[in-house]
Order: C-alpha cells, then structure tokens, then sequence
C-alpha cells in the first residue's frame, strides 16, 4: 500500500514551523529526510506518524535514543507485550524469536530493566519492537547518533537486511547526509520546515538544485571540503 | 610541549587509564578517538588536574599542566554558559580569572576570525543558534591565548552542515594562534581530515598511535579497523580507493 | 539482597540507640525536680521532703546517669518496659491498651487521606493550571497551613455544635472515630496531595512517553502502567515524614477530643514526670519510625532498582 500523507502542518506558539506538506512512500522505498538542525524534520516525522495512524495505516516508530523510547522502571519483557498488546495481537514467542534472532539480539533477560542491558542492544530491542507488526513505514529519527559508531554500523546492516526483502518503507531522519546517502535510494531536503528538494539519491548528489540541498552536498564529506 | 607520561588512573578498584603516554607540540592537532566508556573524557580531566593520576604525570614543558593555563571547549555549547550572563561577560571571564586587562581588538579580532557577528555577544546563550554558541565557547577558550586547547567532543551537538563550518573554523584559528590542540571526538571522519595523529583510546590503554592519514589507509589493530570500518559504513568517511 | 538488609538493619539499630539515649538525657537533664512531680501525681496532694526522697530513692532518680540508663535499657531489651513510677503497675499492658485506641484513628486518618489526595491529584492534574488544578492547589496550601488543633475545633463547631450530627467526645460509638479522623485524614490530604501532584505531572514530562503513544499504547495504560509506578516514587519518599506529621497530629487530636490514646497517655505521663512511661511511648515510636523507613527503602528499591545499583 502506497503511503500518501496531504496537508501535514505543525504550528508551536504561534510559530509555523511545519508548512503544509505532502509525503508519498511507495512499499519497500528507502527514503532519507535530511536537514540542518531547527528545519522541522522531526516534528515532520512525527506528523506522519500521527496522521497515518489516524488513517489506519500501520507506522512504527524508532527514536533517537532508547532512553525516548523505554521505560527505565519496566522490563524488556513487560514493553515487548505491551507493544503486542497494542498492536492487538497475542503473544508470539515465535515471533520475538525471529526478529530476535534477525538483528543479532542475544544473551541479554528479558525480565531485566532496560538499563540492565547494553546501548546498542537497547536500540536494537526497540527496532525489534517496531518492526512487530510488520509496519507499512519505519520512521528512524537519527538512529545511529547515540551509539558507538561499531554497534551503529552493524545495527544499520542487520536492519537493511531484514528489510531488503519486505514491503516495509523505511523514512530516514537524520542531519547527516553521508548517512543517509550510503541508506536510501530517494533524499528529501526540509528548510524552514519546507520540504526544498525531493530527488532519487543519485541524480540529488550529482545535481543538486536548491542552496541547502548544495550545502548539504558540499558539507557531505570531511576529507573533500569546500573553500 | 605537552607531555603525557605513563599515566594512570584509578578510581576504587576500577582503572580508568592505564599508562598513557602522548605528546603533542605547538600547532599541532591530537586527535583522541574512542567509542563511550573508553576513557576520552577522563583523560581530558587527567590533564587538566581535575582528576589526580595515580601514577605518571602531565606536563607543559616541563610545569605543572596547570601553569600554561589551558583552555577547555565543551560538548554542550548552551549549557556550557551561565544562562543568565550575558555572552560578552561570559567570554571574558578566563581574562578576569587571570587578572588580565579586556584588549577590545583582540576580542574584535577573534570574533572575525570565529565568524561572529559581534552584536551576539549582547545576547543571552539561549538567543542564539547551537553553532553561534559553540563558536563563542571557541572564543571564550581562546580569549586568554592558551597555549593549550582541549576539546571534548566538539562538534557533537552540532548539525553536518555546521560540523564541517566549525572545524575549518577551529583549524583557521589554530593557524593563526598556533595552540596545541587535543580534541576528543568519536567521529573518525573529523579526525582523519583535521587532526595530525590519532589516538585510539580503548578501554583506557592507547590502543593505536598514528598519523591520521595511515590509519585511515590501514590501521595496525583489529580494533582499529574496526572503528575505521563502522565509519566507513555509516558514511562518515569516503572509502579510500 | 542480604548484605543489603543488614546494613539496613544496623542503621535501624544506630537510630534506635541514639533514640533510646536522647530521650533519657533530655529527660534526665529536663529543669525541675521529677521526684516532686511523681509525688505529687501518686498522692494527688502537697507531700512533705521526706516522702520525695523516698519517692526519689524508689524510682532510682537518686543514681549516677549512666547507672540509670542502664537500669532501664538492661531490661528494655528483654522487652520490658517497667513499671510506671506514679502507680507501680507495669507499662506495657497499659501501652498494648493505648495502641489500641490508636491505631485505628491513625489508619482511618491515613485512609481518608489517601482516598482524598489521590483523586483530587488525578483530577487536578488532568488540566494543569486549569481551574480545578488551582483550586486543588489552593485547598491544598490551605490544608497544610491550617494546624491540626484549629481544623479540630472548626470541625467540633460545625459537625457536632451546630448541626449536631455527629459526636466529639470520648469514644463510646464508633461514629465517634468519624470526627478526629477527619481533622487527622484532611492534614495527611492536603499534604499528599501536593506530592502527588507534583509526582503526576514530573511523570507525565517523562521523555520516553510520546514515544509510547506513537507505538499505539491506549493512553489509559500509559497513565495506569508508566506515569503511576513513577509518581508513586516520591510520595513513598515523603512516606516516612508524613508518618511523623501523623503522630504528631494524632497527640493533638486525641487530647482535643478527649480520647485515651498513646497521646493522652504521653501528654499526661510527661506532666506527671513519668518517666518509664514517657521513654515507652517514645521508644515505641522510633521502633515503628525505623520499621517504616526500613520497609520503605525496601519498597524504593523493588520500585526503582537502579537506586541499589547506585549505592553499590
């Protein structure tokens, strides 16, 4: 099912900082959405998530760091079936056994806190999490920027292998458009909580159109700096 | 010159350093890479005696750290601030501390050279942009000329537009003040295209020491290969042919 | 988990001791001569000197301090309290008796004061800063500020003068209870209240929350299963200190109203200078003080166990 979202606006004290905008994500597509801090890509991706819920379309969700996304008094075991719960399904030990086993998730107790197991397994178990009901859209919002960058790496593998063969889209959030580039097949360029430039990954970093979309190109790598 | 001398560090029973030993010159840039928990921020408080070494010792030219008076830039520019002093009378502070006169030229001087425009300095830290406050926490760090510079983790609240804007920011202004410069960072890619060596910081032991250019090309430790391939991997290097 | 209880344990034992030992100092060292005063309340008349030097030979007033103490803790921790230096009969039935008047009132008030803060902060919190927030708030400060002797009085006045429904004195009905556990409950409210509240809101700002909503989590399970366990973490904080503001309200309020209790039988002992009774009370007290804290660093730690982790 084609995810198509119209009119998306946000507004915080009397501050536009979400103009109205459309988002159209075929199945399977990888998308990136990059921009400076302060641009409104967040507040984009959590528009989204709230208006395909309202629509019925099944959206997950994966914030920056565990700590957005876990509740730090609650076991891993007690999230898990809460997100089961929530999604209306019963317990499938099957299940948390295949995702489990699909991002690398191993020797850590369920029955413990979040804090009782590592970073890079939290953020792990809380991809899992997401991806139980098989969503129609994975919005990751800077998804590697509170882990080490060895576990950020191999979380970021293990997730595009999974995906590689499902119709779940992914959206990418993030500032970094090395990232996002190595990520996706389609990037899109929000400024002032506009969405600029909309293009397929190649032809975006071989001809980039608008000025932030330029200055993300020139900034994408350290060792190739402009003057 | 500033020597790091078999330093170790011990808090109870659990080693934080064990043995480090760096150095690095005027206008040099040390970079210090390493995943969390590795010891990067605790070598920064070693150095700057906010931690005492259990063995070893941290030298500037042969004095006590402390007597070059060196200058510390922090990860969290807005929190690094007073919120309530303005951000002219927060950068001057380093020179009140050291009974130093204000010399308005050099502070125009520096904020030119940061990129500042200078009516910033009237406002509040929380009135300017996360990148505008980090170039004033350069600027504070650099009003007293410190021979010595530390920087932890200063580019990781910042954006990558602003990144890369702030380092070639922070490298103009080394060339032209000539300080050594120890930054702690775990971005690779900043460190292969700013610093001139790099220390790969591993459970507090050094764990590599090179040329950045060579560790970019090919790391001696598994370790470090690793580090170099997580980079590679969430494109924060360009894979070198 | 072990070396955890006995360390626990051990601190209750250093309070207890420093309890047992300040209460018999001040009260060794307090002005006036307690012979006189025990005298006094035995023979309910002026005694001449030689009756006090037998009275004071008897109660062992005439001893060295540390032989005195040592008199009355030896026993203590066989767990006998004495016996009462004005009547010669022993404490401790006596005090079984007092707790018994006691502790119901106490439970009561602490009941009625949960069963009226906790809704009053769930509805106060719904809309923050909204009218009935601010009313809560107000009724709150006006609670805490009102002393337990005042609001009993008012309450006399309106309940049992005015409009005569219910009785203030004694404790010959059981709707005599209904009164002094009114003025105990309302206090223990006002206080509650303003800790939930604070409690409820700080959980409702927690930063992991938006994010279970965005996962489809009903909002009536976040409220049961998130923000609660954490508001409930500071009001079992103030647990212990709202024990205190208890016992302290329940002395006032058993003398208001006329009641036998552990408050009437403290107040009247301190006046007859009774002292084995006067330590009774007050020993009992830092037991259940020490008790109460103990469980409720027990309860803190199976609430939020990285408070162990920390002290570890």
């Amino acid at each position: 099912m084609t995810i198509t979202a119209t009119g998306l606006c946000a507004i915080r004290s009397g501050r536009t900082i979400l103009h109205p905008t459309n988002v159209d994500i075929r199945p399977g597509e990888r998308v990136g959405l990059v921009g400076a801090s302060g641009s409104g890509k967040s507040t984009l991706g959590h528009a989204l998530i709230d208006r395909l819920r309202a629509q019925g379309q099944r959206v997950a969700h994966v914030p920056q760091s565990p700590d957005e996304a876990l509740d730090p008094l609650r076991s891993m075991a007690f999230h898990w079936r809460e997100a089961e719960h929530a999604l209306n399904l019963s317990p499938d030990p099957t299940r948390r056994q295949d995702l489990f086993a699909a991002l690398h998730i191993e020797g850590s107790d369920l029955n413990k806190r979040p804090w009782g197991w590592s970073r890079g397994m939290q953020q792990r178990f809380v991809i899992a999490m997401a991806l139980i009901g098989t969503p129609d859209l994975l919005v990751m919002d800077e998804p590697t920027s509170a882990l080490d960058s060895v576990v950020a790496a191999g979380t970021m593998d293990l997730l595009d292998a999974y995906l590689s063969d499902r119709k779940t889209a992914l959206l990418l959030i993030t500032h970094d458009l090395g990232l996002a580039a190595r990520r996706v097949n389609r990037l899109m360029v929000m400024e002032d909580g506009r969405i600029v430039e909309d293009a397929p990954t190649e032809q975006f970093l071989l001809a980039p159109v608008t000025q932030a979309a330029k200055s993300l190109c020139a900034h994408r790598n350290w060792l190739e700096l402009p003057c | 010159m500033l020597t790091v001398d078999h330093v170790s560090v011990r808090r109870g029973t659990t080693v934080t350093l064990q043995d480090i030993s760096l150095s690095l010159g005027p206008n040099r840039t040390l970079a210090v890479v390493g995943e969390s928990g590795a010891g990067k921020s605790t070598l920064i408080a070693a150095i700057l005696g906010l931690v005492p070494c259990s063995s070893g010792q941290v030298t500037w030219d042969n004095a006590p750290v402390r007597r070059c008076r060196p200058a510390l830039v922090m990860q969290e520019p807005r929190s690094a601030f007073n919120p309530r002093m303005s951000l002219r009378r927060a950068v001057m502070e380093p020179l009140v501390a050291q009974g130093m006169v204000a010399d308005p030229d050099r502070l125009n001087a520096l904020c030119h050279g940061l990129e500042i425009a200078p009516d910033l300095l009237d406002r509040r830290p929380t009135e300017v942009s996360i990148g505008q406050a980090q170039r004033m926490g350069i600027l504070r760090a650099l009003i007293a000329k410190p021979p010595l510079v530390l920087f932890d983790e200063p580019l990781s609240a910042l954006d990558a537009v602003t990144q890369k804007h702030t380092a070639r920011l922070i490298a103009q202004m080394q060339h032209e003040e000539g300080f050594a410069s120890l930054i702690v960072t775990h971005d690779l890619g900043y460190a292969a295209a700013f610093a001139d060596d790099i220390a790969v910081l591993r459970a507090g032991r050094v764990e590599e020491l090179t040329r950045s250019q060579s560790f970019v090309q090919a790391p001696q430790t598994a370790y470090g290969r690793m580090l170099r391939d997580a980079a590679f991997t969430l494109g924060a290097l360009e894979q070198v042919a | 988990m072990i070396q955890l209880i006995a360390s626990l344990l051990l601190r209750a034992a250093v309070v207890l001791t420093g309890a047992a030992l300040a209460t018999f100092a001040l009260l060794w060292h307090a002005p006036g001569d307690p012979a006189l005063a025990i005298a006094i309340a035995r023979y309910q008349a002026v005694v001449p000197a030689e009756v006090v030097d037998q009275v004071r030979t008897e109660a062992g007033l005439d001893a060295h301090f540390w032989t005195a103490f040592q008199a009355w803790v030896g026993p203590l921790l066989v767990g006998d309290f004495g016996q009462s230096s004005v009547t010669g009969r022993n404490v401790w039935p006596e005090l079984v008796t007092m707790i018994s008047y006691t502790l119901p009132l106490a439970l009561a008030g602490l009941i009625i004061g949960l069963l009226t803060s906790v809704p009053l902060a769930y509805v106060a919190t719904r809309r923050p800063g909204g009218w009935l927030d601010r009313c809560a708030v107000a009724l709150a400060s006006i609670g805490a500020a009102i002393p337990a002797y005042w609001l009993g009085l008012l309450l006399i006045l309106l309940f049992a003068v005015q409009l005569g429904w219910l009785p203030a004195m004694g404790t010959r009905t059981p709707a005599h209870i209904i009164l002094p556990a009114l003025t105990l409950g309302l206090g223990v409210a006002a206080s509650l209240t303003r800790i939930l509240r604070s409690g409820i809101l700080e959980a409702r700002g927690q930063p992991f929350l938006p994010a279970f909503r965005r996962r489809g989590v009903a909002n009536r399970d976040i409220e049961r299963d998130h923000v609660a366990p954490h508001a409930a973490i500071p009001v079992v904080t103030v647990f212990g200190l709202e024990l205190a503001f208890l016992l302290e309200g329940v002395v006032m309020v058993e003398v208001i109203f006329a009641r036998p209790g552990l408050g009437s039988f403290l107040v009247s002992a301190i006046e007859a200078r009774d002292f084995p009774k006067v330590q009774a009370v007050v020993v009992l007290t830092a037991v259940l003080f020490v008790t109460v804290n103990l469980l409720i660093d027990l309860i803190y730690r199976a609430l939020d166990p990285r408070i162990g982790e920390r002290d570890a």
